[in-house]
């Protein structure tokens, strides 16, 4: 096992991997840009290295700068967390070359899963499904018409290089074509440096489940069940759940087989996930993460396995020591990401500094962040502050302590996804289990409590005249000076 | 002191004075039972009201203040008397119509119009990046682009006027 890792990563996903190496006891080494100075990830790890700079351009995306950081450590491999370098076959390769442990897929397998359009082409001819579309990328806006009529509308372009919801369009109609288009290709070539992109058929009703899947080096390998991730808009997730009212066991034996036979088609190794879209008791390969994802956690919590240990494991060499009937699954598990942004003003990214923190607690609540007090949340990173996740018995109960959890939570300073995360939670359709990928879009937020505007109202008015009170009553800053040890030292002086 | 409170839109009249030596409120005219405790400086407060008690979160400024009261989210726009009518004044010395803001902070990254040129409602007047992702911010109204504030490439604070149109009548 490795004595020392790198986690070339920041945030909450940075504290996580730190966590368990901890347990391991294995030391960390954590690089920060100069705006992360004070982060968790930089008080927490056992060795900490500045990237100098603040961009991520500069900092966490400079594959020199922490590979250097690593060797002048003597860490001994590199855990890239999700987001930044972690999908790069190029980094993974020149961790590699430079003769440390790459805690991922082998480089070849991100570059066959990184091409949206050639995982796919790979993907049809292993024999998994892929949704009805174009597998080639489409020249300008008059192909993708020719091209869109024999798909059928509504169609989605998507980013050949693509990922995270960025780069993708749904148009409706040919008139919608030229525009879509023109947004999608801009979005594809500013976010992944590539302006490809692809047509595909966009389903009705279509839920996302996902497959988390682990391999070791020895060829052997397990699926650890689904995820529901349905709950999201403009493709970004909010609200997670593992495992999904539509999924049972004999359908989630037969996803999680076609998710291993993507894996073994790209040689996989390491965690990773496979993404499907679901219409109509049908499913169809999406895309393969290569990497830990975000919403891990919950398959964590109903399986009971830490999976950034078992990545650390299988990266070391060893075998992962069990087989697919060993993995089981015990009750229902929800993640909500609590994002920095405006849900009440179609979730803009909301700005401040973070203060008034008021932590949920209690049986089976798990937080992962990577705020704290004094934080400043701008706009270079991503907007992810934490992640609240929970476990219960069966589904309702696990609504009914998020629900709970939630309303413990603040995060004083920005606003945060929370009230969105809590009326999906109340909302009918949810707790019934009957939704798709558009319910979260559809979601009336503007529906508001009035039960307590009275008391609020009188709370913020005595919050306010207090306020104004001790105001008045502290002296004035001037009057202050003369008291303090540095303006007595300098009357003394004259 | 009598506020005017504004709950997430919702109008309300808040009056606090002392009543044998203690704070009483009315809300909306009726008396409201409430004893306010602030927990630390930070705006952990808690309220006990009418037999119940509630955790309260508050923050912002003496014109804005938000509360978070289990896990829901109330913004609030205070106002005294005083601040009531020069609000009121304000708004009556009438605003320029037109304007165009960013509704969140970003990079322009595409001018779609130029200055003088006619644009419908709805229509796309300039691509705005935000995290990563590229927005359309559309016309408004149909009028003709008076003013472009800013280029593209350049960095946008949230609010900050992007374009002014000159409205077209109807």
């Amino acid at each position: 096992m490795f004595q020392r890792i790198l986690i070339a990563n920041r945030g909450e996903i940075a504290l996580r991997v730190i966590r368990t190496a901890r347990e391991m006891g294995i030391e960390t080494v954590a690089v920060y840009s100069d705006f992360d100075s004070r982060a968790l990830h930089t008080r927490m790890a056992q060795v900490a290295v500045p990237l100098v700079g603040n961009l991520p351009s500069e900092t966490y995306l400079v594959a020199e700068k922490i590979i250097a950081a690593a060797k002048s450590t003597g860490a001994e491999a590199i855990h890239p967390g999700y987001g930044f370098l972690s999908e790069n076959a190029g980094f993974a390769r020149k961790v590699q070359e430079a003769g440390l442990v790459w805690i991922g897929p082998p480089p070849s397998a991100i570059e066959a899963m990184g091409d949206k359009i050639k995982s796919r082409q790979r993907m049809k001819a292993a024999g998994v499904p892929v949704v009805p579309g174009l597998t080639e990328p489409v020249a300008d806006a008059a192909a993708a018409i020719t091209a869109a009529k024999e798909i059928g509308y509504p169609i989605a372009i998507k980013a050949a290089a693509g990922g995270g919801g960025k780069g993708i369009r749904i148009v409706r109609d040919a008139a919608g074509m030229e525009s879509g288009f023109r947004t999608a290709s801009g979005e594809a070539k500013s976010s992944f440096g590539d302006g490809r992109v692809y047509l595909e058929r966009y389903l009705d009703k279509p839920r996302h489940i996902e497959v988390q899947l682990l391999f070791d080096t020895h060829g052997n390998g397990v699926h650890y069940g689904v995820r529901e991730c349905s709950i999201q808009r403009r493709h970004q997730k909010l609200l997670e759940e593992c495992p999904s009212v539509v999924i049972d066991a004999k359908t989630r034996d037969a996803m999680g087989e076609v998710a291993l036979t993507a894996g073994r088609a790209v040689g996989y190794q390491n965690a990773g996930t496979v993404e499907f879209l679901w219409s109509n008791g049908q499913f169809y390969f999406l895309e393969m993460n290569t990497r830990l994802q975000v919403e891990h956690p919950v398959t964590e919590m109903v399986t009971g396995t830490d999976l950034v240990r078992e990545q650390l494991r299988v990266a070391a060499g060893e075998k992962l020591g069990y087989e697919q009937k060993d993995v089981r699954w015990n009750g229902w598990a929800i993640e909500v990401r609590l994002n920095a942004e405006d849900v009440f003003h179609k979730f803009v990214p909301s700005t401040g500094t973070i203060h008034n923190l008021r932590m949920p607690g209690g049986p089976f609540v798990r937080l992962d962040l990577g705020l704290y007090r004094g934080m400043e949340v701008g706009l270079n990173y991503d907007p992810m502050l934490a992640k609240l996740i929970v476990w219960g018995p069966n589904r309702e109960q696990a609504i009914a302590r998020m629900r709970r959890a939630l309303q413990e939570l603040n995060i004083g300073g920005v606003r945060t996804s929370a009230p969105a995360a809590l009326a999906v939670l109340e909302h009918e359709r949810f707790q019934k289990g009957d939704f798709d990928t558009h319910f979260l879009e559809g979601l009336d937020l503007a529906q508001q409590h009035t039960e307590h505007d009275a008391l609020v109202a009188a709370a913020a008015a005595i919050w306010r005249q207090r306020k104004a009170t001790r105001r008045s009553l502290a002296p004035l800053a001037h009057e202050r000076e003369g008291w303090t040890t540095r303006s007595r030292r300098a009357r003394e002086v004259q | 002191m009598k506020y005017f409170a504004t709950v997430n839109g919702r109008a309300h009249e808040v009056e606090l004075f002392e009543e044998r030596g203690e704070l009483a409120v009315r809300v909306d005219g009726k008396p409201l039972a409430i004893r306010y405790e602030e927990v630390d400086d930070l705006g952990q407060v808690i309220a006990l009201c009418e037999g119940k008690s509630y955790a309260l979160s508050l923050e912002g400024s003496e014109e804005r203040v938000s509360v978070t009261l289990a896990g829901n989210f109330y913004e609030i726009e205070l106002e005294n008397e005083r601040e009531r009518a020069a609000h009121a004044a304000e708004r009556a010395g009438g605003k320029s119509g037109g304007v165009v803001n960013a509704i969140m902070p970003g990079v322009v990254v595409e001018l779609l119009v130029k200055k003088g040129q006619a644009v419908e409602k709805g229509q796309p007047l300039l691509i705005l990046s935000a995290m990563k992702m590229q927005n359309e911010i559309a016309a408004p109204q149909a009028g003709v682009v008076k003013e472009l504030f800013v280029a593209a490439g350049q960095a946008v604070a949230a609010g900050a006027k992007l374009v002014t149109l000159e409205l077209v009548a109807g």
